[in-house]
């Protein structure tokens, strides 16, 4: 049970990170790898300044506004500089390594024992359930912690999701759909379309930045490697979350990236349950994300060639 | 009203694939004109409208607006003055916003994009009512992707955004070249009917000799790059399409002549 609560939580903070890489992939078809190194910067950032005694709502906050400061410098080199968005996007990856190290002073800066939103959500979750340590849940026993945690983070990601999917219905958002759209189009109504790049990608590496920051509090630790894959990850969950509920609806497609990234979590934590090797997962997960990619036209593929069999 | 002078563009300056697209060219449009530029495939027409909308800088001469001098200025900031129709209907409509998206983008041209709800039911109304005058059936479709559509009716609903908040320049790139003979029809009548209810000022690009001869007050033929005839006033109405064939027809001549005499000098003195 603590396995799938664990699960369910890690899939939650992922879908965040699912959140970004939508709004770069999807929204402005810009592959923004940027997010490799935002969301270790968002754990970064939170964690050195809990350890420094800073208020963890704060911290988190604090996280997020360094991963959109990042995309942003991303989209700046991309439309301002005119470098290619792929490049951009490694350019900042790779600085921002150093920028992490910098941040936390060394490669891995552990939370155990400080105030972080966990422990937040364990004061505010022992408080609602009266100070008891666990509860029953259909016949399981689950800790307070867990239970807590489980739902403090799912309150964060409905808000994250329902504040996005506003914020794309305002003016400014559907510019910047537009955007990603016909960028010809945005320009002659007179958007400034680079502008527009530079303010959604730091929104994407603000999300990302976000999941990293309560990534690391939850498992208690900032580690300068745990962005390693995260792009990835993340165009896994969206593919899923696609092809559980289409792309005819904005409001259906966050919600898909969220189930996605649930989806995704809980079947690596099965596999890894029944004995998968831990370091095989990147690989697995691109092969993954590869296959998602091709099978479309595969398909179509051989469609029309069952199509034109039967007309033989 | 819209000045040029002497505006020049040369594409891949000092490469093999140099092009000198627009050379020396002056116009003046008056307030309210509706003027019609023809041209031969390469005379640089469509060159010229995106000259105008800043869609590149050019290499020099000046364009002013209203006396204001717009050579420098980013093709999203001339958009505050100018609605755009394009060749291709794919390119003024964004295929997988809805309709109602589509305008409501439209009726914000050249005004900052805010945090305001773009379609609240007032303007969805609006929006219903307006695509209503286009006669087409599409006030009930605008929750609908404009993907969904005809190259017709794409046309016809970026017209429409081109003209949402009216225009001191509306600027039309051959707009009908990629449709049907009924629709071309269609988007012609909606031209004319919103540039004579409006009276915007308007430059239209086109192919077809006859749109040439029936639509606008002023003609301009465009050659290399270069204007080479101006009709205005009673002689533009009196213009007819036989006398731009024949006037096309001693262009080209023209040409053959210079290029065999330049052979025939080549020959005899390289």
């Amino acid at each position: 049970m603590s396995l799938l609560i664990g699960a369910l939580t890690i899939g939650f903070i992922l879908s965040l990170l699912a959140l970004g890489v939508f709004i770069s992939f999807r929204i402005f078809s810009f592959p923004d790898i940027t997010a490799d190194g935002s969301s270790t910067l968002g754990a970064a950032v939170a964690a050195a300044m809990i350890v420094n005694g800073v208020n963890p709502v704060v911290a988190t906050a604090a996280g997020f506004a360094a991963g959109f400061v990042a995309g942003a410098v991303t989209g700046t080199l991309a439309t301002k500089f005119k470098i290619n968005g792929l490049l951009s996007g490694i350019l900042v990856m790779t600085g921002l390594y150093s920028v992490n190290l910098h941040i936390m002073g060394r490669s891995n800066v552990p939370l155990l024992g400080e105030k972080t939103l966990t422990t937040y959500a364990q004061a505010i979750g022992t408080t609602v359930l009266g100070g008891r340590t666990s509860l029953n849940v259909m016949g399981w026993e689950v800790s307070t912690l867990d239970a807590s945690v489980l739902g403090l983070t799912f309150v964060a990601i409905a808000l994250t999701g329902v504040l996005l999917y506003a914020f794309f219905q305002t003016h400014l958002g559907t510019a910047m759909r537009a955007t990603g759209d016909n960028s010809r189009m945005i320009r002659a109504l007179g958007v400034n379309d680079g502008n527009m790049i530079v303010l959604g990608l730091a929104v994407s590496n603000g999300l990302v930045a976000l999941s990293g920051a309560f990534l690391a509090q939850y498992q208690g630790f900032a580690d300068v490697q745990m962005g390693i894959g995260m792009v990835v990850w993340g165009l896994a969950s969206v593919i899923i979350g696609e092809a559980l509920v289409g792309t005819r609806q904005l409001g259906f497609i966050i919600c898909g990236a969220v189930m996605g990234s649930i989806l995704f979590r809980l079947l690596v934590a099965i596999a890894l349950r029944l004995g998968l090797n831990p370091n095989d997962l990147k690989l697995i997960t691109a092969v993954f994300v590869f296959l998602a990619l091709i099978l479309p036209s595969l398909m179509r593929k051989f469609r029309s060639r069952r199509v034109r069999l039967s007309h033989a | 009203m819209l000045e040029l002078r002497n505006v020049t563009k040369v594409f891949n300056p000092g490469t093999p694939n140099e092009v000198r697209a627009i050379e020396g060219v002056d116009l003046t449009l008056e307030e309210g004109a509706f003027v019609a530029i023809i041209g031969t495939n390469g005379s640089g027409k469509s060159t010229l409208l995106n000259a105008v909308a800043g869609t590149f800088l050019v290499d020099s001469g000046t364009i002013s607006l209203d006396g204001t001098d717009i050579t420098r200025w980013p093709e999203h900031r001339r958009a505050s003055l100018m609605g755009r129709v394009f060749q291709d209907p794919f390119t003024g409509t964004s295929p997988n916003l809805t309709i109602a998206e589509n305008l409501v983008l439209a009726a914000q041209r050249g005004l900052p994009r805010r945090l305001g709800w773009a379609l609240n039911r007032k303007a969805k109304d609006e929006i219903r009512a307006r695509v209503q005058q286009l006669n087409m059936g599409l006030e009930h479709l605008i929750d609908n992707p404009i993907g969904s559509l005809s190259g017709g009716q794409r046309q016809a609903l970026t017209l429409l955004m081109a003209t949402w908040l009216k225009p001191r320049l509306l600027l039309l790139d051959e707009h009908t070249a990629a449709l049907d003979p009924k629709s071309a029809d269609q988007v012609i009548a909606l031209t004319d009917a919103v540039v004579t209810r409006d009276r915007l000022t308007t430059l239209m690009v086109t192919h077809s000799m006859h749109q040439a001869a029936n639509l606008g007050d002023q003609l301009i033929m465009m050659h290399r790059g270069r204007i080479i005839q101006e009709f205005r006033g009673a002689e533009k109405r009196r213009t007819r399409v036989d006398d731009l064939l024949a006037r096309f027809e001693e262009v080209r001549r023209a040409d053959q002549l210079d290029e065999t005499a330049a052979e025939m000098l080549e020959r005899t003195y390289v």
